[in-house]
C-alpha cells in the first residue's frame, strides 16, 4: 500500500465519505476520487476492495455493496443507508458556521442576503444559532475597499506601531483580509520600493488618487495570514524569559528554538521597530531581560521614561 | 475467510446497527458478524472497543434493556445518523460555498461539510478576488473548540479544566473577538455568568446530553459577556478615564467600540471610560499605547500606571550589563 494505513477510526470516517461521494456523483475517475479525498490511487482502490466485502447478513451478493473499479475508473452503487449522508461532526458543524457569519461579520455584507438564509436553514436543522463573529470596522475600510475594487492608488497617513512614527505614503492596494480580528492591506509601497502590510485601524487619512495601480492584482493562495511578515529592517534581539511568561514564544516572532538556560529560556526575537520591542518589555516587566545586543538593554528604561515624562508634565484630570 | 482488517468489521457492526429496528444483544452482533473473538470475554473486550470508535466518529450508538440474558441490547439511531435535509436553494448552496472558501480555519472541515451538503461536482472553491478574506483562528490550534459549540448547538452542559481549575458550566454562546475565540457560559460552581477564553481551555471539554444546559431564568449572554482583559478581576468595578492621542484613537475605537468614548477632542484625540476590575490588567493594555495614551483618573489608577512605570525603570537599570 502506498499510504500508511492510519487509525481505525480516520480509515472509517474517510470510507463512509467516500462512499456517499461515490453514490452522489456516480462514476468517476480514479485520480480524482483520490485526490479529493488525500489518497494515492492504490490505497483508493485497496480500501474500496475491502469495503466490497462489507453489507448485511447473510452476505450474499444482493446484501453487499456494489463497487466496480475499472482500469481508471470507479463507481459504487449502494443502498440508501450509505448514499444519504451523515450529520455534520461537531468540527464540520463549526466549521460551517464560523465560515458563514465570519463572511456575514465583514462590514457591508447583506444581512438579508442567501448567506443570512442559508445559515438560518442550517440553524434550525442543527442548532447552532448562538455563535457571534465581531470584525472591525474601522473608519478607513470603506476607502480602501472601494480603492482595490476600482483599481485605484492610495494616498495615506500611516501610524507604524513598529517605529512609532506617522508617515505619508502612495500605495497600491494587492488584497484585504481579516486576521486575528483585525483588518490589513497587502499593498505596494512607493515609498518603500516594495510590497508591504498595513492594519486598516492605523491608517489616519486615506483619499483615492486617479491614477491606475500598476501592480496586477493577483488572486491571494490559500495559505493563512500572518499579521507579521518579516521585512528588510529586522534585526535581532536576545531576551531571556521567566518560565511565567514562556507563552510569549508562541505569540512572537521568533527566529530560534528557545533554549533553557539555567532557571530562563532564552530566545531570539525579531525585531521590526523599536517601538514594538518597548511595547512587549512593558509587558513583560520584569519577567524579560534583554541578552543583547547591548544598545537593545537600555530601550525599556527610556520607554517606561518617556511615558512618565508625561504624566510628570500633565496634572492628574 | 480470515479476517484481518478491523475496519471491515466495524464497517459491518455499522451497517446491521443502522439496519436493525430492534436493539441487537452482543450474541446477536456476533452471530452476524464475522470476526469476533468467540470467547466471552475477549468478545466483550472486543466489542467495546468497536462500540467506542464508533461512538468517536459520532455516531448515535444506543443502549437499550432487552429482556432475557444479556440484558442490553445495541442499535444506531437512523434519525440521529443522518444529515437531516436543510432544504438550501443552489443560491443559498452557493453562498455557502463561498463563506467556506473566503475563510480560512486551517483544517479541511468546512469542506468537509460542504460535500456532505451535496456540493460535489463543482471545480475546486476559490475564492473571490474581491471577496476579502477572513482568517480565524485554526481549530487545530483550539482542540477545546468543536466541543464547547457542539454544547452549545445541543443545549447541554460542558465540563472542562480552565486555568488549571475543573469548571462545569451551562453554555449560551460562543463568541469571536478582537482575535480570540469566547466562550460565555453560567458557572455552576461560582453562580454567575462567565466568560472563558478558548484558547485557554486545556481539556477537550466533556458535553453532557442534549438538553441537560439550564440557564437562570433571564441570563443575558450579551451582558454576561466581556472580553477586555481589564473585566477578568474579582475586584470592585473602577470607572478608569484614558485619554488617547489621534494616531491611536481609531484603533482604539475599533477595538472598544465608539460607545467606550465620553469625550471627543478637536485634535482627535479621545477619551474612553473603562469598567476595571483588574487594575494591573488595565495598566497593562495603558502601556501598550506608549506615550499616545494617559490614564486621567480616578487617582489611584494614574498612581498604579505611575508606580509600574518606576518599577521598570529599576528593572532596566538592572539588566542593563546582561551582556
Amino acid at each position: 500500500m502506498s499510504t500508511v494505513a492510519r487509525d481505525v477510526g480516520t480509515r472509517l470516517r474517510r470510507l463512509l465519505a467516500i462512499l456517499t461521494w461515490l453514490a452522489q456523483v456516480g462514476e468517476t475517475p480514479i485520480e480524482e476520487a483520490a485526490a479529493r479525498f488525500g489518497l494515492e490511487p492504490d490505497a483508493l482502490v485497496a480500501e474500496l476492495e475491502m469495503a466490497a466485502c462489507c453489507g448485511l447478513p447473510p452476505y450474499t451478493p444482493d446484501q453487499l455493496m456494489e463497487i466496480v473499479v475499472t482500469d481508471t475508473t470507479v463507481s459504487a452503487h449502494l443502498g440508501e443507508m450509505l448514499a444519504r449522508p451523515r450529520r455534520l461532526s461537531a468540527r464540520e458543524g463549526f466549521a460551517l458556521a464560523a465560515s458563514g457569519r465570519a463572511l456575514l461579520a465583514v462590514p457591508g455584507s447583506d444581512e438579508n442576503g442567501a448567506l443570512s438564509r442559508a445559515l438560518a436553514k442550517l440553524d434550525r436543522a442543527l442548532g447552532g444559532k448562538s455563535m457571534v463573529i465581531e470584525l472591525d470596522d474601522p473608519t478607513m475600510l470603506g476607502v480602501v475597499r472601494s480603492a482595490l475594487e476600482s483599481g485605484n492608488q492610495l494616498q495615506i497617513e500611516y501610524y507604524s506601531a513598529s517605529s512609532d512614527e506617522v508617515s505619508s505614503r502612495r500605495i497600491d492596494p494587492l488584497r484585504l483580509f481579516a486576521g486575528d480580528g483585525h483588518w490589513y492591506v497587502d499593498a505596494h509601497c512607493y515609498k518603500a520600493g516594495d510590497e508591504r502590510r498595513f492594519r486598516v485601524d492605523r491608517i489616519q487619512a486615506a483619499e483615492i488618487l486617479g491614477g491606475v495601480a500598476s501592480e496586477p492584482r493577483e488572486a491571494p493562495e490559500g495559505a493563512a495570514y500572518e499579521p507579521f511578515v518579516p521585512g528588510p529592517d529586522i534585526r535581532t534581539v536576545r531576551l531571556a524569559l521567566d518560565p511565567s511568561v514562556a507563552w510569549v514564544v508562541e505569540s512572537i516572532p521568533a527566529v530560534t528554538p528557545p533554549e533553557q538556560t539555567g532557571d530562563r529560556i532564552e530566545v531570539d526575537v525579531a525585531v521590526g521597530g523599536d517601538a514594538w520591542l518597548k511595547r512587549l518589555l512593558l509587558r513583560l516587566g520584569s519577567a524579560a531581560q534583554v541578552v543583547g545586543p547591548p544598545e537593545a538593554a537600555s530601550l525599556l528604561g527610556d520607554a517606561a521614561g518617556q511615558i512618565l515624562d508625561r504624566y510628570r508634565r500633565s496634572l492628574p484630570g | 475467510m480470515e479476517r484481518l482488517d478491523r475496519l471491515e468489521r466495524v464497517t459491518d457492526l455499522l451497517l446491521v446497527l443502522l439496519d436493525t429496528p430492534q436493539p441487537l444483544s452482543l450474541r446477536e452482533i456476533a452471530n452476524r458478524i464475522p470476526g469476533y473473538p468467540s470467547g466471552r470475554d475477549a468478545r466483550r473486550q472486543a466489542f467495546e472497543r468497536d462500540k467506542r470508535l464508533l461512538r468517536d466518529e459520532g455516531v448515535p450508538l444506543l443502549v437499550e434493556a432487552i429482556g432475557g440474558e444479556e440484558q442490553l441490547g445495541y442499535r444506531v439511531d437512523p434519525g440521529h445518523y443522518y444529515l437531516p435535509d436543510l432544504g438550501l436553494d443552489p443560491e443559498e448552496q452557493a453562498a455557502l460555498n463561498l463563506a467556506v472558501a473566503g475563510v480560512h480555519l486551517g483544517d479541511p472541515s468546512g469542506v468537509d461539510a460542504l460535500s456532505k451538503l451535496g456540493a460535489t461536482g463543482e471545480s475546486p472553491l476559490r475564492p473571490l478576488v474581491d471577496t476579502p478574506l477572513v482568517d480565524l483562528p485554526s481549530v487545530e490550534a483550539l482542540p477545546a473548540l468543536p466541543g464547547l459549540f457542539e454544547a452549545v448547538r445541543l443545549s447541554a452542559t460542558a465540563t472542562f479544566e480552565y486555568r488549571g481549575a475543573p469548571r462545569q458550566v451551562d453554555p449560551a454562546g460562543l463568541r469571536f473577538r478582537g482575535g480570540h475565540w469566547y466562550l460565555v457560559a453560567f458557572d455552576r460552581d461560582r453562580a454567575e455568568g462567565r466568560t472563558f477564553r478558548v484558547d485557554r481551555v486545556t481539556s477537550t471539554p466533556s458535553v453532557g446530553p442534549p438538553g441537560s444546559a439550564e440557564l437562570p431564568p433571564g441570563f443575558d449572554a450579551e451582558s454576561a459577556f466581556s472580553a477586555e482583559p481589564w473585566r477578568f478581576g474579582a475586584g470592585d468595578v473602577v470607572a478608569v478615564d484614558v485619554l488617547i492621542d489621534p494616531v491611536e484613537a481609531g484603533r482604539v475605537v475599533a477595538e472598544l467600540g465608539s460607545g467606550a468614548v465620553t469625550e471627543r477632542r478637536t485634535s482627535g484625540a479621545i477619551v474612553v471610560r473603562l469598567s476595571v476590575t483588574d487594575m494591573g490588567a488595565l495598566v497593562t493594555w495603558v502601556l501598550g499605547l506608549l506615550d499616545h495614551g494617559e490614564v486621567l483618573g480616578p487617582p489611584e489608577a494614574r498612581a498604579a500606571v505611575i508606580d509600574r512605570l518606576e518599577s521598570l525603570i529599576g528593572a532596566g537599570e538592572g539588566s542593563g550589563g546582561a551582556t
